[in-house]
């Protein structure tokens, strides 16, 4: 079957396996399927030998977190996150992938207003204790929530749909950070209801196609043109830095140019920060793929936060995943487990007060079993704001 | 079960309905009842995948694949496959180049990656106890804050296995200085053809009796499977500096290394990249390599401050005596880590420049290095190859690698071709056949180059004093005609279409 893969890409895998040991589905399983090259070996056979796509074939594709830990490994630079999305796309669209009511159920993320709905049923039914424990929901998802307000256009606070909903605020935080720093945010809010993230994950890479191209007309016009588009979710930030990739025009590679993590801004305006104090207690980094991996930026963490907090502390794991990867943790919850104990044990050998990662979805992951997360904008704003 | 999971079931079935049946359906319900039917599989995409590994040998075909947990559960295993009468291939993390875990004849492979635990570490003994899917470099990482470290670092250690480095005696930039594996195996419990269990080696220093242990390290699978290992740890040392010296041709290089090593100086490693290479390796880690030097050389000192800066002054000088156009000194411990993350990734940058590799092993005697390199340019010029040198210098031991795109038709018989002609050229030198990558499928055609008749005949002896039917790692490492694979004929399964 045709995956309708690059050629050239497949091909540059030398299948020296230095990627397994970046990978967290190898790592909790020893088996070759779940591993990079693995899978990469089977996207050979079934587009180039024709190869039946069997159960085996999909769960090796399925069970992948798309975290792309195995391409910083990889000495060859094989596109590993682009192969695999395609591949879901192809295999989703045969059918043969993400049955309807998972993509039933992702439709409400571009709905701020259906998924506002939908959080206060979640928050309802989390106080009657109506949500299944294994479904992972650590986050109290609030009843009513602040509006963000704008204050000025120099950037663009990009809410999202999952976060603005769920963790608002982790923005209320950033906004503040950010005006300290002389910055005037406009919330994008209703303007940007999804990045598209998960959809292409899934394989849905249409949906999220449509929703860039909505994104980058509305966030293109008036006086926020040209402004910085800030994130501070790093499955998101991510997908919109690929945009230009995604629809491969110039219109794109340029909107894809203005987005930035929201430390990777901070850092590269350091000397805009205020003083503000020294927090005290030990505080790990965790750094979610999306940042590390996906964007390479993951040092603009420790060079914001170690202005404020001396103890910062690094895992010893390479930056392995920790088992969220969207929706990941619900569909493959096994797995996922899985993975989250390793980090666990790793998180617990630097015996942390707090674990810093900037990514809701790793929070409400690692929250779930009692890890103390928290974003890391959340601790700026405390050092500046007290 | 939902109906996409069934439908998708029935796909799964399809798969291996393409298999001969009965035999293998008992062979693998026994199996399951032994281990857990989760970790025996035997559909098409496991075998597919199980019947390669690093190396560029196809037609390989796997039997079940196991994933035990425990020495019990490989002896039922070995047990199982005895009454069975079929082969055990064990496989680490699938890295090899010589083929050594590629199953012949589809065989049992028993991946060995789920018994990863560290069982003790005593600092005091310096010995360290082991499962044999311990990472190589999660050891060295585990002993890190004990001030200790694990020294055979092949350039795989971050994802090969402590039982893949026993089985093929690997090596590493720094086991110039420290000696390759079998210096640091102190003793292993291991698993017989027959399921029964020994234990070889011990941690006394001079264990009395044969060494069997030294035997079984590097059989590359073919005397049993190692299932605990007793590793000995060392002590990280104080000092250390690493100097990066450019060359305008590989031949001054080559030579540098030929005068440090005259001068009594023990690098702890002493690395050689030629151009091509050098520049792939640059754009993957940006650790500062020339893109113009024609060769540099890694070269690294270790020990207390003042002699590792005498040592460091006096390889730079010899370096300069040699036509080193630059020596430059790492100025940190992420410069070096940079460094050597670059040597170390080497062979996986090559996709850079084409998309498949033939990497060669052998070892010439030091002050050959730089004749048998011109004539393996030479080799590779005459069959329209691009060739690049990588090596661990200061045990003359080369690493060779053609490149080459497997699409282009023809292009595997040139390739071979001229690895046959690099091989006989360093044996020619008075070289040997294998430095650290071993034997496997690779260089068995070539084993009677360098051994006498009488000398497999005993190799096989000796095999066979292990493992009388021949199950271990069947049709590896002594060639056809002196081994057992001449009599107990090798299974020819069809494969389906997930061959
Ligand atoms: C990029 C790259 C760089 C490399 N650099 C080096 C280097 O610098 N030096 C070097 O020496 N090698 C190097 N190698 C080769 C390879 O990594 C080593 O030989 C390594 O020791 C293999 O370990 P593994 O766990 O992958 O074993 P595998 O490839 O899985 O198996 C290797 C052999 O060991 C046997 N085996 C595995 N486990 C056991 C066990 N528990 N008991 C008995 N037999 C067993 C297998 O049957 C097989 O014959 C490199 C390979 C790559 C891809
Ligand atoms: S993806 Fe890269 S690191 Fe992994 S096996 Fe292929 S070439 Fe090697
Ligand atoms: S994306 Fe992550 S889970 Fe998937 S193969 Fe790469 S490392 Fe493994």
């Amino acid at each position: 079957m045709d995956l309708n893969l690059n050629g050239d890409e497949l091909n540059t895998c030398v299948q020296c396996g230095l990627c397994l040991a970046h990978c967290p589905t190898y790592r909790v399983s020893g088996d070759e399927s779940m591993s990079p090259r693995g899978r990469i070996h089977l996207m050979r056979e079934v587009q180039l030998n024709n190869a039946p796509v069997t159960h085996e074939v999909l769960r090796s594709f399925e069970t992948c977190v798309q975290c792309r830990g195995c391409e910083p490994a990889c000495p060859s630079a094989v596109p590993y996150g682009h192969l695999m999305e395609t591949t879901r796309e192809t295999l989703a669209d045969a059918g043969l992938m993400t049955p309807w009511w998972q993509r039933l159920a992702m439709r409400p993320l571009a709905h701020t207003k259906l998924l506002g709905a939908g959080s206060v049923m979640v928050a309802l039914a989390q106080r009657g204790r109506l949500v299944p424990k294994r479904l992972g929901l650590s986050v109290d998802v609030p009843f009513t929530q602040e509006p963000l307000r704008a204050s000025g256009t120099d950037v663009i606070m990009f809410t999202g749909c999952v976060m603005d909903a769920w963790q608002r605020d982790v923005h209320q935080a950033g906004q503040r950070v950010l005006e300290a720093a002389g910055f005037g945010v406009t919330p994008s809010g209703d303007l940007a209801p999804c990045c598209g993230a998960l959809h292409a994950h899934a394989g849905l890479a249409d949906d999220t196609r449509t929703y860039a191209t909505n994104m980058m007309r509305t966030l293109s016009r008036g006086a926020i043109a040209d402004a910085s588009i800030i994130v501070d979710s790093a499955g998101c930030s991510a997908q919109m830095k690929d945009y230009g990739h995604l629809l491969g025009t110039e219109a794109a590679r340029r909107f894809s140019s203005r987005v930035f993590d929201i430390s990777e801004f901070l850092a590269l305006h350091l000397d805009r920060l205020p003083e503000g104090s020294q927090l005290a207690g030990t505080v790990a980094i965790q750094d979610p793929c999306h940042l590390r991996h996906v964007q390479r930026v993951h040092e603009a963490t420790r060079t914001v936060l170690g202005r404020y907090i001396p103890n910062l502390v690094e895992l010893d794991d390479d930056g392995l995943c920790c088992g969220a990867g969207g929706a990941y943790s619900v569909m493959e919850a096994q797995l996922s487990g899985q993975i989250r104990d390793r980090k666990v044990a790793v998180i617990s050998a630097k015996d942390p007060d707090l674990v810093a990662s900037a990514n809701p979805g790793c929070s409400m992951h690692l929250g779930a079993v009692g890890v103390p997360t928290i974003h890391p904008m959340e601790l700026v704003d405390r050092a500046l704001h007290g | 079960m939902s109906m996409l999971e069934k439908a998708r079931r029935r796909l799964g079935d399809r798969g291996a309905r393409a298999e001969p049946a009965t035999d293998d359906d008992r062979l693998l319900s026994e199996l399951r009842l032994a281990l857990a039917p989760d970790r025996v599989r035997f559909d098409g995409a496991e075998r597919s995948l199980h019947a390669k590994d690093a190396s560029v040998f196809r037609g390989g075909v796997a039997g079940p694949s196991c994933f035990p947990v425990n020495t019990e559960e490989v002896q039922a295993i070995m047990r199982i496959a005895a009454a069975h009468g079929r082969g055990v291939v064990p496989r680490g993390a699938g890295t090899g180049l010589a083929g050594g875990a590629i199953p012949l004849g589809a065989p049992i492979v028993v991946a060995l990656t789920k018994m990863n635990r560290i069982l003790s570490v005593d600092t005091d003994s310096r010995v360290a106890w082991v499962e044999p899917g311990v990472i190589n470099l999660d050891l060295t990482r585990h002993l890190t804050p004990m001030g200790f470290h694990f020294a055979p670092d092949p350039s795989s250690q971050q994802v090969c296995t402590i039982g893949g480095n026993l089985a093929n005696n690997a090596g590493g930039p720094h086991c110039l200085a420290y000696g390759v594996t079998n210096a640091h195996i102190m003793a292993m419990e291991v698993v017989l053809a027959d399921g029964d269990v020994a234990m070889l080696g011990g941690l006394d220093p001079e264990p009395a009796g044969l060494d069997l242990r030294g035997v079984f390290v590097g059989s590359e699978g073919t005397l049993g499977i190692a299932t605990k290992i007793a590793v000995r740890i060392t002590k990280n040392r104080p000092a250390v500096r690493t100097l990066l010296l450019s060359f305008d041709s590989v031949s001054d290089a080559a030579n540098t290394v030929s005068g440090i090593i005259a001068a009594g100086i023990v690098p702890a490693a002493l690395e050689v990249m030629d151009h091509r290479i050098t520049v792939a390796v640059e754009n993957y880690v940006g650790a500062g390599y020339p893109r113009d030097a024609a060769a540099v050389l890694l070269a690294e000192v270790d020990g207390l401050d003042d002699g590792v800066g005498i040592d460091a002054d006096r390889i730079a000088e010899i370096g300069r005596q040699h036509g080193a156009t630059d020596v430059r000194t790492a100025n940190d411990d992420n410069e070096r880590a940079l460094l050597w993350k670059g040597r170390k990734t080497a062979f996986g940058a090559i996709a850079q420049i084409a998309p498949d590799y033939y990497l060669h092993d052998t070892v010439v005697p030091r002050s050959e290095l730089a004749n048998v390199l011109e004539k393996v340019y030479a080799i590779a010029d005459n069959y329209d190859l691009k060739v690049m040198n990588v090596f661990h210098a200061g045990d003359g031991n080369l690493h060779p690698l053609l490149l080459f795109d497997s699409r282009e038709p023809g292009v595997l018989e040139r390739v071979h071709a001229a690895g046959k002609e690099i091989v006989e050229a360093s044996l020619d030198a008075g070289g040997v056949l294998s430095g650290e990558h071993g034997i496997g499928v690779e260089k068995q055609a070539y084993m009677d180059r360098l051994f006498s008749d009488d000398d497999l005949d005993h190799q096989d002896r000796l095999r066979r004093a292990f493992d009388p039917g021949c199950r271990a790692n069947p049709g590896k490492v002594i060639p056809m005609g002196h081994s057992c694979a001449d009599i107990q004929a090798l299974r020819r399964v069809p494969t389906g279409v997930w061959g």
